[in-house]
C-alpha cells in the first residue's frame, strides 16, 4: 500500500520534472511561458508524498518495504525512526529529491513575479537535474521496493512492482548502531543536503545563462541568495558532522580527512571561493569566465561527493559495480562535467572580455589570492581523496592516504587564508597605496602581536597556537578597525557611536555578514589550534571506589552499571566528578550493543566546562576493573560555536539587499 | 608592468610548489591495506619495517593481554601472530574485526596501532575518526 503510494509520488515527481524541463525550455526560447507553475508544484507534491509514504512506513513499522525491513526495527525510538529515512542510500535520495523540489519551487515563485527567459531556462535545468534523481529512485535506487523474500531480520529479495507478492519479515534489521546513538545524526544529514542540493540553483542559473547566450552579471545576482543559503546550510552540516563524530565516536577528535568528510568539504571550499569571486564580478566586472568554472565545479563536486559516499567506492573500487548506483552516478557526473564545459567553451566568445586588474595590491587582488588558496585547498583534498581509488583501479592494490598528507598541506593553506581574511577587508578596490595599507594594518598588527605575546607568556609556547592567535586577532582587529572608521564617518554621529555602528552594518549587510563569517572562521581556527595542541591525556585501570585526579577534577569510580532497552544493551562505568570537594557531575562512559551485532559501540561521556571538555572513554570493563581514558579538549566548543557564527554571517548577508534593488555604487567598506 | 609580471611569476611558483608538494606527499603517505592471506603471499614486497595495514579478525582464544598485547589475526585463509605495542581501541576483544597499523618482524606482525572495523560505511578509525555519515 505505502509502496504504491510512494511509487506514485515518485512517478508524479518524475512527470513534473519532465514537464518542467520541457515547458521551461519552451519559455526560455521565447515560446509560451505557461505550464511552469503546475509542473513545479507537481514535482514538490510528488516528492512530498514519497517522503510522507516513507515516514509513514517507518513510523508504522511497515516491514513489507524492503528499505524499512533492512534499515529499521520496531525498537528504534523516535526521532531515529524518522531519521532512518535518510540513513541509507535509497531513502536519502528521497530527501535529496524533496530538497531539490523545494528549491525549484522557490525559484518558481520568484519567476512568477517577474518571468523572463533566464529564469525559465534555470527552471528547465532544475527540472533536468530532478529528472535524473527521480528516475534514479524509480530504477536502480528504488526506496519503495516491496520485500518478496523475508529473512529473520531483514529482507533478502525485493521487487519494484508494488503489487508483487509481499513477504514481510516480523522484525527489521535496524539502522546502523552508530546512527542511532545521538540526536545530531538526525539533524546533520538534512542540513548537509540543504547545502549540497542548494548548490544546484547557481548551477542552473549559470547553465541557463550560457545556453541562452546571456552571460553577464544577471545570473549571479539572481542566484546569489540561494548560494548564500546553501552555503550556510552546508557550513552547519559540516560542523554538525564533526560534532557528531566527537560526541559519538570515542576517539576524541572531530575530523579525520575521511572521504565522507572530504566529500562535504570540497564543495564548501569551492563554493566559498565562488561567493568571493562572484562579488568581484558584480563590483568590477572581472572573473566572468572563472565564475562559470567555479559554479560548475561546485555542482560537479556535490555529485562526486554523492558518488564517493553512496556507491561503496570508498570501501573498494571493485565493490562499486556491485550495485548499479555507482556507474549511474559516475555517468551523470561525466555528463555534467563534459556537457557543462562543452557548453561553456561553445559560449566562451560571449563571456565578456575581462577588464584587467589594475593593481594586485587591492581588494580584487586579495580576492584573487583568496580564490587561488581555496581552489588549491580543494585540489589537495580532491587529490588525496581520489588518489587511492585511482591506484586501486589501475594496480588492484588497496591503499589509503593518511591524515599527515592532508595536514601538511592544509595547515599552511589555512594560515595563508587567515592572513588574507585580515588583509582583504582593509584593502580598497582598484589600488591600495602602501601608505594607506600601513595606516590600516598598523593598529591591528600591534594588537595581534600583543595577543600573541600574551598567549606565549600565560598559556603556551607552542608556535602553531601562537600563530593562530596572532592571525585570528589580526583578522578581528582589521574588521573592527574598518567598522570603527566607517562609524566615525557616518553622518549624524552625534547620535552615538553604537547607533552609528549599527547603521553602518545595516547599510551593507552583505559585507558585514561576510565579516561575521570571517570571525566565525577565526573561532573555528582557535578551537582547532587549542584542542589539537593543548590537550592532556591519561589512562587508568580502576576498581569501584578508586579515585583519579585529572585536570583539576577528582573522578571517583562508583560502580559498573548495566542497562537494557529494546534492541539495545548498555554496560558502562558510573563516575562521580568532584572539584575542590564539591560535586560536579556524574559521567557514564559506556559500551552499547545493538541488536545482534557483536561489535559494541563505545560511547564516551564528557564534562563540558568553559575551558573545554574533559572527555572520558571506556576502553574495557571486566573482572579486573574498568580501563578508562581521560582526555581534555581545551576550548573545543569554539569550533561548534564558530561554525554557527560562520553560518549566522551567511544569514545576515542574505537578509541584505535584495537582487534588483541593489545600488551598484553604494558606499561600502571600500573607501 | 614589470612589477605585475614578477608577482604573477611568484603566484605561478606558489601554485607549482603546492601541486608538486601534493603529488610528492601522496606517495610518501600511501598506506597499503592487506588481508592476512595477501600479507603472507606478498611477504617479499614488504620487508621487515615496511609499514602497511593488516585487516582481519582476532582469532578466538589467542588474546593475551599485557604490556604488549599478543593475539592472532585471520581472514579465514592465513593466520598471522601479532604483537600490539599500544593500547587497543575501546571494546577490543576476541572475534572482533580489526585494522592494524604496523610492519613485519620476522613471522610476526608488530602493530603500533589497532582500530576496530565496524560494518558498513562507518568505521571508527585510529586517532583519525570517521566522518559525518551520509
Amino acid at each position: 500500500m505505502l509502496s504504491l503510494l510512494g511509487t506514485l509520488g515518485l512517478l508524479s515527481a518524475l512527470l513534473g520534472s519532465v514537464l518542467l524541463t520541457w515547458r521551461g525550455w519552451l519559455a526560455a526560447t521565447g515560446h509560451t511561458d505557461r505550464g511552469l507553475a503546475p509542473a513545479a508544484r507537481l514535482v514538490l507534491a510528488g516528492a512530498a508524498v514519497a517522503m510522507g509514504a516513507m515516514q509513514l512506513a517507518l513510523i508504522t513499522d511497515d516491514f513489507s518495504l524492503a528499505y524499512v525491513a533492512n534499515h529499521h526495527a520496531s525498537t528504534t525510538p523516535f526521532p531515529f525512526n524518522v531519521a532512518t529515512a535518510w540513513a541509507a542510500l535509497e531513502g536519502s535520495i528521497i530527501l535529496w529529491g524533496l530538497v531539490l523540489a523545494g528549491f525549484t519551487w522557490m525559484m518558481l515563485r520568484r519567476h512568477s513575479r517577474s518571468p523572463d527567459r533566464l529564469g525559465a531556462a534555470a527552471l528547465a535545468v532544475m527540472g533536468a537535474v530532478a529528472v535524473f534523481f527521480f528516475a534514479l529512485m524509480l530504477t536502480v535506487a528504488n526506496p519503495f521496493e516491496v520485500c518478496t523474500e523475508a529473512i529473520a531480520n531483514g529482507c533478502a529479495a525485493s521487487s519494484p512492482w508494488p503489487f508483487a507478492a509481499v513477504q514481510a519479515p516480523l522484525e527489521g534489521r535496524g539502522p546502523n548502531p552508530l546512527l542511532q546513538n545521538h540526536l545530531l545524526m538526525a539533524i546533520h544529514p538534512p542540513m548537509l543536503y540543504l547545502g549540497y542540493v542548494g548548490m544546484t540553483v547557481p548551477f542552473a542559473y549559470a547553465i541557463g545563462a550560457l545556453a541562452l547566450g546571456l552571460p553577464g552579471v544577471d545570473w549571479l545576482r539572481r542566484s546569489h541568495r540561494s548560494t548564500v543559503v546553501a552555503w550556510s546550510f552546508l557550513t552547519v552540516g559540516i560542523v554538525l558532522g564533526g560534532w557528531w563524530a566527537y560526541e559519538v565516536l570515542s576517539w576524541g577528535g572531530y575530523w579525520a580527512w575521511d572521504p565522507v568528510e572530504n566529500a562535504s568539504l570540497m564543495p564548501w571550499l569551492v563554493a566559498t571561493a565562488f561567493l568571493h569571486s562572484a562579488l568581484v564580478q558584480r563590483r568590477r566586472g572581472m572573473l566572468q569566465a572563472w565564475n562559470f568554472v567555479l559554479v560548475i565545479s561546485v555542482f560537479a563536486l556535490t555529485i562526486l561527493g554523492t558518488f564517493l559516499t553512496r556507491s561503496g567506492t570508498i570501501q573498494s573500487v571493485h565493490s562499486f559495480t556491485q550495485s548499479a548506483i555507482g556507474p549511474v552516478l559516475l555517468g551523470f557526473l561525466l555528463v555534467v562535467v563534459v556537457g557543462s564545459f562543452a557548453l561553456f567553451s561553445a559560449r566562451a566568445h560571449l563571456v565578456g572580455s575581462t577588464p584587467r586588474i589594475d593593481h594586485l595590491v587591492s581588494r580584487e587582488g586579495s580576492f584573487l589570492a583568496n580564490n587561488l588558496l581555496l581552489t588549491l585547498y580543494a585540489f589537495v583534498v580532491l587529490t588525496g581523496t581520489t588518489y587511492p581509488l585511482v591506484v586501486e583501479a589501475f594496480s588492484g592494490a588497496r591503499v589509503g592516504v593518511g591524515a599527515p598528507f592532508f595536514n601538511r598541506l592544509a595547515v599552511p593553506l589555512s594560515f595563508a587564508l587567515l592572513l588574507m581574511m585580515g588583509l582583504g577587508p582593509v584593502l580598497p578596490w582598484r589600488l591600495a597605496p602602501p601608505r594607506l595599507l600601513w595606516l590600516r594594518t598598523r593598529g591591528p598588527a600591534v594588537i595581534a602581536l600583543a595577543a600573541g605575546l600574551l598567549t606565549a607568556l600565560t598559556v603556551t609556547r607552542i608556535g602553531w597556537v601562537i600563530l593562530t592567535v596572532v592571525l585570528g586577532v589580526f583578522v578581528l582587529a582589521c574588521s573592527s578597525g574598518v567598522l570603527a572608521e566607517q562609524a566615525r564617518r557616518q553622518p549624524g554621529r552625534h547620535e552615538g557611536r553604537l547607533r552609528a555602528t549599527l547603521e553602518v552594518i545595516r547599510s551593507d549587510r552583505g559585507f558585514w555578514g561576510g565579516q561575521l563569517s570571517h570571525a566565525g572562521v577565526v573561532l573555528v581556527a582557535l578551537g582547532i589550534a587549542f584542542a589539537a595542541n593543548l590537550g592532556a591525556h591519561a589512562e587508568a585501570v580502576m576498581s569501584p571506589g578508586d579515585t583519579v585526579v585529572f585536570a583539576g577534577h577528582t573522578f571517583i569510580y562508583e560502580s559498573p552499571f548495566q542497562r537494557s532497552a529494546p534492541g539495545k544493551s548498555t554496560s558502562g562505568a558510573r563516575l562521580t566528578v568532584t572539584e575542590d570537594g564539591s560535586f560536579r557531575a556524574t559521567l557514564e562512559p559506556s559500551a552499547n550493543y545493538f541488536g545482534a551485532d557483536p561489535t559494541g559501540v563505545s560511547t564516551p561521556d564528557a564534562l563540558h566546562l568553559p575551558g573545554g571538555d574533559i572527555y572520558v572513554t571506556m576502553l574495557r570493563l571486566d573482572a579486573a576493573g574498568v580501563t578508562l581514558v581521560f582526555d581534555t579538549s581545551p576550548l573545543i566548543w569554539l569550533i561548534w560555536l564558530g561554525g554557527g557564527v560562520v553560518a549566522g554571517g551567511g544569514a545576515i548577508a542574505m537578509t541584505g539587499r535584495r537582487a534588483g534593488t541593489m545600488a551598484p555604487a553604494r558606499q561600502t567598506a571600500d573607501v | 608592468m614589470q612589477h605585475r609580471r614578477f608577482v604573477l611569476l611568484g603566484l605561478g611558483g606558489v601554485i607549482a610548489l603546492i601541486v608538486a608538494m601534493t603529488l610528492v606527499g601522496l606517495d610518501q603517505n600511501l598506506t597499503y591495506y592487506l588481508y592476512p592471506t595477501e600479507a603472507v603471499d606478498r611477504r617479499a614486497e614488504f620487508p621487515d619495517g615496511e609499514r602497511f595495514r593488516l585487516a582481519g579478525i582476532v582469532v578466538e582464544g589467542t588474546l593475551q593481554r599485557g604490556e604488549i598485547h599478543r593475539f592472532e589475526v585471520s581472514d579465514g585463509g592465513a593466520t598471522i601472530p601479532v604483537r600490539l605495542h599500544n593500547n587497543p581501541p575501546p571494546l577490543f576483544d576476541e572475534g572482533v574485526p580489526v585494522l592494524l597499523d604496523g610492519s613485519w618482524s620476522g613471522a610476526v606482525f608488530d602493530a603500533s596501532e589497532a582500530l576496530i572495523r565496524h560494518s558498513e560505511n562507518y568505521e571508527i578509525p585510529d586517532r583519525g575518526g570517521t566522518g559525518p555519515g551520509s
